[in-house]
């Protein structure tokens, strides 16, 4: 029973954190940039969400206001940023320094504005459980469970069938040829970051609802995400997701085997030696942009 | 004064610190967020043999080594991966440092820290105040700048600026890029376990915060501040950067705040350097 109860939270993580590295992996695959700033609007739009709910929102309008503005702030990096250095010819290395940069501001302007400390949500429904086949569950968890799925087929078929996804393939593909034949891919990376930022906000503020928030522990969640996106081949989007909820079974179900707070030290183990022995992904997939 | 002299210290020992990180990210152009972290090995090593009663030479000296030794295994991913699979190594690297110092309590003493670390002690004098210790501080960042600097000229070096910029010519040319990234990232590893040390001995306490990745990260501020490969920006980027905190006790503002308004400045300025001036005050462009 125990074990089925692990699993189940390291499923309902994994959701979680697909949606990070399946958002991540759509800005970085297009891009090529680095993004390291995407944990700082993650850790935006859960507050926001919170200072909406505080003011007496119901929950989905407040969730709906922390997508908007995630997707806003996204935008804003890459056109007052991203934009601007690309246009200097700045190396990636340049890019990724100043996306910390980024990181760093986001994450203080919100310490400063709410509290370093520990924050929950004043939801009464939060804490209540669900059950289903024995298995206790809160309501954000189950939504998370449900949602994530939808949101990766929904991305996948936007991507495919879609005239902006297929634009944004296009340009993902061959920067230089999108250029010429005028789909404009500066255009086409403000989309793509709205849109992942807009996704990173709902596993953000779902999270946040189910446990609680403090404006550093983002930056965890980004890089457990970002292996997962590694690990699953650069640039597939299921791959990046099923990888993510693997990994989360893993740590959580390792919890067995071994003391929980070594568990982020062996996934991190885990990654150097798989990607030592396997560097193309467990996926194999062409990604060949200049790295 | 001894305020100020306090300042110069930690600025010395920063320096070095970010003499080691501008080896490897400025240098031969590997990312590292996780120089805090040999740091902190060093740190620990130095401190842990120094209460057990171990002379401070020696411990010195295991410091450096462990730190030169560790740091090379921290940099091997780098030799097979490239780019952006390093930074997530490097990243990963930090994070697991960070939690091995919270929870290998027995050695490192937790989360609460180490505290106790004897004062240095040379001929019967003794290194308490600032004053004094700036004397040892300077010595060793003396050394340290030395050593970056000869480097800088040797062969050795122009290999490594060469490696920077076209690895694969340089092997073309039949130079071995590993033994030189190896060699490379051993002597930015011992300049960590030197700042490490003289932290550990300067201020007699430590603990997994001083040495998280918050450190890292102003380390990496501190290279590009003040500029990146040269040793003029390793030296005032730290100057530069520990005299915010300075500035801002002159400001009348609520102690809760110090922390995030010092590091939402950092981050300020990283943004604010990569857009306008990726050379730094005083280095070449990354």
């Amino acid at each position: 029973m125990l074990y089925i109860q692990l699993l189940v939270d390291g499923l309902v993580t994994g959701c979680a954190v697909g949606l990070v590295a399946l958002s991540f992996s759509y800005f970085y695959a297009t891009t090529g940039i680095f993004h390291v700033a995407h944990a700082g609007i993650y850790t935006l739009s859960g507050y926001i969400a919170l200072h909406f709910v505080k003011l007496g929102l119901p929950f989905v309008a407040a969730l709906a206001i922390a997508i908007a503005v995630a997707a806003g702030v996204g935008a804003f990096i890459q056109v007052t940023l991203y934009a601007r250095l690309e246009k200097r010819g700045a190396s990636p290395l340049v890019k990724m320094i100043a996306s910390i940069g980024v990181l760093t501001v986001l994450q203080n302007i919100v310490a400063l504005t709410f509290t370093p400390n520990i924050l929950q949500f004043d939801l009464p429904w939060r804490i209540s459980l669900v059950h289903v086949f024995g298995i206790g569950l809160s309501i954000p968890q189950l939504i998370l469970l449900i949602v994530s799925p939808l949101i990766l087929f929904a991305m996948l078929a936007f991507s495919r069938w879609t005239p902006l996804g297929k634009r944004i393939r296009a340009v993902a593909s061959n920067p230089e040829l999108a250029e010429t034949t005028q789909l404009h891919p500066e255009r086409i990376f403000i989309y793509v970051i709205a849109i992942a930022s807009g996704l990173v906000a709902v596993p953000a503020v779902l999270v946040g609802v189910d446990q609680a928030m403090q404006p550093y522990t983002s930056l965890l969640v980004l890089l457990t995400a970002i292996i997962a996106m590694i690990a699953g081949g650069i640039g597939s989007m299921g791959g990046a997701f099923v990888m993510s909820i693997l990994l989360a079974v893993i740590q959580s179900v390792s919890v067995m085997l071994v003391s929980g707070r070594w568990s982020i030290a062996l996934v991190f183990a885990v990654f150097i030696v798989f990607i030592l022995w396997r560097p193309e992904g467990l996926f194999r997939r062409n990604f060949n942009r200049q790295i | 004064m001894n305020f100020f002299f306090s300042f110069l210290v930690l600025a010395e020992i920063f320096a070095v610190l970010a003499l080691s990180t501008n080896l490897l990210l400025g240098v031969v152009g590997i990312f590292s967020v996780a120089q805090a972290a040999i740091m902190g090995i060093g740190a620990y090593t130095f401190a842990g043999l120094a209460i057990a009663g171990i002379p401070m030479p020696i411990a010195l000296i295991a410091a450096i080594v462990l730190c030169g030794i560790i740091n090379v295994i921290a940099s091997l991913p780098s030799l097979r991966l490239a780019g952006d699979y390093f930074i997530i190594t490097s990243f990963g690297i930090q994070l697991v440092a960070t939690a091995v110092f919270i929870n290998w309590s027995d050695v490192t003493g937790g989360a609460t820290g180490l505290s106790g670390i004897p004062i240095v002690e040379i001929f019967g004098q003794k290194f308490v105040r600032a004053g004094p210790f700036l004397i040892l501080s300077s010595i060793a960042l003396g050394v340290v700048s030395l050593s970056f600097w000869l480097l800088m000229r040797a062969p050795y070096g122009r290999l490594l600026h060469a490696i920077r910029q076209d690895e694969i010519a340089v092997v073309a040319a039949g130079h071995r890029v590993l033994l030189a990234k190896v060699g490379v990232s051993a002597v930015s590893g011992m300049y960590a376990g030197v700042a490490g040390a003289l932290y550990a001995a300067y201020i007699a306490f430590i603990d997994p915060a001083s040495f998280d990745i918050h450190v890292s990260i102003l380390a990496v501020t501190m290279v590009v501040v003040g500029g990146a490969r040269t040793l003029a920006g390793s030296i005032l980027g730290p100057l530069l950067l520990l005299a915010i905190p300075q500035l801002l006790a002159l400001i009348d503002i609520p102690s809760t705040v110090v922390g995030p308004v010092r590091q939402l400045t950092y981050g300020a300025l990283l943004i604010a350097f990569m857009l306008w001036r990726p050379q730094g005050i005083a280095g070449k462009s990354l």
